[in-house]
């Protein structure tokens, strides 16, 4: 697995957690991550993402009217499959991280 | 509000649309994406940020990685098929019947139907191959080749086969020949209504009425090699530049209306 793979599967499952809390869209999902300190992904490389994440069927969207008027904006909210996505991914990101701060803490 | 993109941007964007249809993706499914990346665009211009910022890397390698993303859509381009079959038999009808009346012999017309079953069937394989395969680009493009140039390389042998096998020919009468115009040409205003396009009423146009006025007033050869060698080509180049610009127009008026 090369590094941007593993940025992708962990990338995706922040996705699935910014969703989780609330309907939300594309530019408001890239400035949550980067309020959290994700500068490392270009803005860009999250719609791949979220095309996947769409077809496999974590994420349903829709089109809503802005109250600003003009074109419609899309939004992403979670499906069950999505949130059982989330709860795996949880747990996966709980023993790897366990594991690689239990090792760096080691050799301190 | 409007919503307000640079120049740049646009032009990022209706690359993408022309690359993702030139892939064989779904239509509505590239208007999808490209106005969330237009929607997107605009709000990080708003704070200062460009189109590079935003796809990383080259334009290039970020339209690939959007289209990995997308399924193929080859339902869509099918449909274009027995439009394309029915195009080209309207054509060949209409030249002939212009120039002197349409004659086929058994062969040329068995041949032809055959040529396009075949034609059909392949397709429907290779499309399907394709579309279910994980096949590198080259082998992708090898395929389609094989598709393009059956049919062209068996009309050929078709031609030169008719040379030397006699079979029975039918010629139309005068009647079959004004019906067969007029056929030709329902079917090109039908095909025109049907892809809301002018192009199969243009071209034939453009490559039948001069040559079939020419034919019936009197000019001189000097001046007909130059209106079919200069005029017409000149003509139909003049339409794709308008057309093209037209086109331009409003897929820039989609992108920020």
């Amino acid at each position: 697995m090369s590094s941007s793979q593993i940025l992708k599967g962990i990338l995706e499952g922040c996705l699935l957690s910014i969703i989780a809390k609330g309907e939300t869209y594309g530019y408001e999902m890239m400035e949550k991550l980067y309020s959290y300190g994700f500068t490392m992904v270009s803005e860009g490389s999250i719609y791949p993402l979220l095309l996947r994440m769409k077809k496999e069927g974590l994420v349903v969207t829709s089109q809503k009217a802005l109250p600003s008027g003009g074109p419609k904006r899309k939004y992403y909210s979670l499906t069950a499959k999505g949130i059982e996505e989330l709860k795996a991914f949880k747990e996966r990101w709980h023993d790897i991280s366990m594991s690689v701060d239990h090792l760096l803490g080691k050799e301190g | 509000m409007k919503m307000t993109i640079s120049t740049q941007s646009k032009e990022f964007l209706e690359n993408l649309r022309l690359y993702l249809f030139s892939s064989g993706k779904n239509e509505t499914e590239i208007e999808e994406i490209v106005g969330e990346l237009a929607d997107h665009l605009s709000e990080a211009e708003a704070h200062g940020k460009n189109v590079d910022d935003i796809i990383g890397g080259t334009p290039k390698a970020y339209m690939e990685q959007i289209a990995s993303e997308m399924s193929l859509d080859l339902r869509s381009w099918l449909k274009y098929i027995p439009v394309l079959i029915i195009g080209v038999f309207a054509y060949d009808l209409l030249g002939s019947a212009l120039r002197g009346g349409i004659e086929y012999s058994l062969l040329t017309l068995g041949g032809n139907i055959f040529i396009l079953l075949l034609f059909l069937s392949l397709t429907v394989v290779i499309f399907k191959y394709v579309a279910s395969k994980k096949l590198s680009k080259t082998k992708e493009y090898a395929l389609f080749a094989i598709l393009g140039f059956t049919p062209m390389i068996l009309f050929f042998g078709l031609i030169f086969l008719d040379r030397y096998v006699e079979t029975p020919s039918y010629k139309f009468s005068s009647t079959g020949n004004m019906i067969a115009i007029i056929v030709a040409i329902l079917a090109f205003i039908v095909i025109s209504v049907w892809g809301k396009t002018w192009i199969s009423i243009i071209l034939p146009l453009f490559l039948f009425l001069p040559e079939f006025i020419m034919n019936i007033t009197d000019v001189q050869e000097e001046l007909k090699l130059i209106i079919s060698g200069i005029v017409v080509p000149l003509c139909i180049g003049i339409y794709f530049f308008i057309a093209l610009k037209l086109e331009k127009r409003k897929d820039e008026k989609k992108v920020t209306h």
